[in-house]
């Protein structure tokens, strides 16, 4: 009797490894499939772990029992050598077929426990993901957080570019952003000796530009409320123009980007047949300047106030000539520091002396 | 935007793996990676593999237009790069010569480069800068349309183990210098080549590739010489060359090459092996040779049949051989000596392990007649005989079908196949 169900159970006998996650549950698995991992195949040999429940071999923090389910299929179809190319190609294009997330828990799993060919595997299953898609599109499909400022996505084109426009736009950037750091200092300094003037650019150049009477007026109250409103205004544009420039300047660096800033100049220069050295206005010029919230807009808020330069020194200089000495000398002195209330409530902008007489008495 | 997104999913993967997920993707989209997060911002900058082809840069028929931006593109991808760069590979047919090539070259041997492929377009030939010769990690090379001068002092690549030279202007001295200082190289091709006498020292040699006008060919210490497939054209002063050598071909070409595995001849390259056949009597035996396929075989030259009755016979385990005859219609309409069948036939060689021929191009001439007849005879593990007419005459073919019928078999698997259209 004992023989005979001896005799039963003898094909029955396989070995088996024991497997622990890191969730610390337990798993038996046939021997011939664990052991086509290359990291519990070593496991077994060197240290004679896996051969029973106490002693179960600890895998990486990275298998998770769910994906190592996975990829004990994985093994268990490909340990079998009687497989043709053909079978295991098609096993392999069925197997990869899951969502992106478990793809890329897979890849990570495969590669701590060695697992080569299925890394291979997985790795080019991401790759055919990625192939082609736009940025935004790869951000939202791998939850890629956008935390590149828009200065730092341009970085790679202004190292390289060789464009005379592009270096004079960049010189532009990066004096308005010494001189917005000297605000900043200046301002942190002086914080409560002087009543600020946080009134837009614009305000101030139609003041310039004779708006007499307006001068107390504009002068406002209203100026908190106008800068809160450009301050979301502002944040909205910013993230309007942040993605259409990640589209103009999508396959980065690149000599796309110097074609697209060539359109810009050449399209602006006729505008400005005058300013043929000028570089162009290629991003939206309709953003106001926001005076007060530097420090959270920096780089949007400084491009906008450069086109904003731009456009109105151009607009200035096409207009009369007395007056565009004025405007000449004005836009070359242009520091933005507090003003200082005269008692006769006359503004004085700017150091220079001209602009006192623009005010006038 | 970030509202409701889960953990980053791939961002911190090993970085091997983020490596070869770049390498897999167009050179493009792997650059574009730069602007997708903070994390991913160099990634790209570090992947060891660079390649370049015709969709890395935007189609324009303007060529100058495209190899300007090539040159841009490639020059910028350098200069962002980051760390050794061990394959790099330039196959656009836009991109020709230009001095920017010399400076990436340059760069490259700075930086470790391993294997380097360029294959420019046509017109003026990039001449290769000395920098390419001092590149000393290099175990590839591949290149087509350039001109290559080393240096005297060129001591060879220590590490190569595959040249190719495809429509390269090399001095044939150069060629063989350069060939018997690499020791590791493993793999030859050389191709369009003009009337090239070439000698070939490479103890390490595996696989031969070469097809061009080749005057003559001499393997002189190639033992380990797996793998041949040879082309090659006749010109005037070839065939002249041919007329006048008193050499045996055969035993030059073929004499030092014991663990052959698979020879593919093409065009002439029969006819070259069969001058000076008459005088030789075998002196090796090609015990691993499986595969013989032997194209554009003037089955009129009793000399070029006897050059495949030698191989046959010297290839105890020859398995498929593949014959192709030469397309050309027999000038003269004498009989052919048959004798000369009556003396193969007295040998008494039995090809024990050849199971599959196929022949194509037939043209039902008597020397093709007998030599089925012959195969048919001696094969007796023979499963399948396939023959290809080369005209639909259908005269002539049923001439061959009854010839064919005729013949005797030795094996009793062997089916014969005639194929026509």
């Amino acid at each position: 009797m004992f023989d005979a169900a001896m005799a039963v159970a003898k094909p029955e006998m396989k070995s088996y490894i024991w497997l622990q996650t890191v969730d610390g549950s337990i798993q038996q698995v046939e021997e011939e499939v664990a052991m086509f991992c290359p990291m519990i195949c070593q496991e077994v040999l060197q240290t004679g772990m896996g051969s029973s429940k106490t002693y179960a071999i600890s895998l990486p923090q990275r298998v998770n029992p769910a994906i190592l389910g996975l990829i004990l299929d994985y093994c268990r179809f490909h340990q079998v050598p009687g497989h043709s190319n053909k079978e295991r190609k098609t096993f392999d294009e069925k197997f990869i077929r899951m969502d992106t997330e478990k793809l890329c828990e897979l890849t990570s799993a495969a590669d701590s426990l060695q697992l080569k060919p299925l890394v291979d595997l997985t790795s080019r299953a991401l790759a055919r993901i990625i192939e082609g898609k736009t940025p935004e599109e790869i951000r939202e499909t791998f939850h890629l957080p956008d935390d590149l400022t828009e200065e730092e996505k341009l970085e790679p084109l202004r190292n390289i570019t060789d464009d005379p426009r592009i270096r004079l736009l960049n010189r532009l950037y990066a004096r308005k952003r010494k001189e917005l750091k000297e605000r900043k200092k200046l301002k942190d300094v002086e914080i409560e000796e002087e009543p600020k003037d946080e009134r837009s650019v614009e305000d101030l150049l139609s003041f310039i530009n004779g708006a007499d009477g307006d001068i107390k007026g504009t002068r406002s109250n209203k100026n908190k409320k106008k800068n809160r409103r450009r301050k979301d205004h502002a944040k909205d544009l910013s993230s309007k123009t942040a993605s259409e420039n990640d589209k103009d300047l999508n396959p980065l660096p690149s000599a796309y980007c110097n074609a697209s800033f060539d359109n810009g100049l050449e399209a602006s220069a006729s505008k400005h047949s005058r300013m043929q050295n000028l570089p162009g206005v290629n991003f939206s010029p309709k953003f106001e300047f926001v005076d007060g919230d530097v420090d959270d807009d920096l780089d949007p808020a400084m491009k906008e106030e450069l086109d904003r330069e731009v456009e109105d020194f151009a607009r200035r200089l096409n207009s009369d000539w007395p007056e565009r000495m004025q405007i000449l000398s004005l836009g070359q002195d242009r520091r933005l520091v507090p003003i200082s209330m005269n008692s006769n409530g006359s503004m004085h902008l700017y150091t220079n002396n001209s602009i006192s007489k623009v005010s006038g008495s | 935007m970030s509202e409701v997104m889960g953990p980053d999913l791939i961002s911190d993967l090993p970085q091997s793996i983020i490596e070869s997920i770049l390498v897999l993707l167009p050179i493009r989209d792997a650059v574009r990676t730069s602007i997708l997060s903070s994390k991913w911002r160099y990634k790209w900058a570090s992947i060891t593999q660079l390649v370049f082809d015709d969709k890395c840069v935007p189609f324009s028929n303007d060529r100058v237009v495209v190899e300007k931006s090539m040159v841009k593109f490639i020059t910028r991808v350098l200069f962002l790069h980051q760390g050794p760069i061990h394959k790099f590979q330039i196959t656009n047919s836009k991109l020709q010569s230009c001095p920017e090539i010399d400076q990436w070259i340059l760069f490259l041997s700075r930086n470790g480069i391993k294997e380097l492929v360029m294959e420019l377009g046509e017109g003026e030939f990039f001449r290769i800068p000395s920098s390419l010769f001092n590149c000393r990690k290099l175990t590839r090379l591949e290149l087509s349309r350039c001109e290559l001068d080393p240096p005297h002092s060129f001591k060879g690549f220590a590490c190569l183990r595959s040249l190719s030279l495809h429509q390269v202007l090399i001095s044939p001295d150069a060629v063989e210098s350069i060939i018997s200082r690499c020791p590791l190289l493993e793999s030859l091709s050389l191709s369009y080549f003009d009337n090239l006498a070439l000698t070939i020292c490479a103890p390490n040699l595996k696989g031969l590739y070469l097809e061009g006008e080749f005057k003559d060919i001499c393997l002189e210490d190639t033992p380990l010489l797996v793998e041949i497939s040879i082309a090659m054209y006749m010109t005037e002063d070839i065939a002249e060359h041919f007329e006048q050598s008193s050499n045996c071909n055969f035993l030059k070409f073929l004499g030092g090459v014991p663990n052959l595995e698979k020879l593919v001849g093409l065009i002439y390259f029969t006819k070259y092996l069969s001058i000076g056949i008459d005088s030789v009597h075998l002196p090796i035996m090609y015990n691993n040779l499986e595969t013989i396929e032997l194209y554009q075989v003037n089955f009129e030259d009793a000399k070029e049949i006897l050059v495949i009755l030698h191989l046959i016979t010297s290839s105890p385990n020859l398995k498929e051989l593949q014959i192709s005859g030469s397309s050309n219609t027999p000038v003269a309409v004498d009989i052919p000596d048959l004798d000369f069948w009556e003396k193969e036939c007295l040998s008494d060689s039995i090809l024990n392990k050849l199971k599959i021929v196929k022949l194509s191009e037939m043209g039902g001439w008597p020397h093709e007649i007998e030599f089925i007849k012959y195969l048919l005879a001696r094969s007796p593990m023979l499963e399948t005989l396939s023959i290809i007419p080369c005209v639909f005459d259908v005269e002539n073919n049923l001439k061959m079908l009854i010839e064919l019928v005729k013949c005797r078999r030795a094996s009793t698997k062997a089916e014969v196949i005639f194929i026509h259209e």
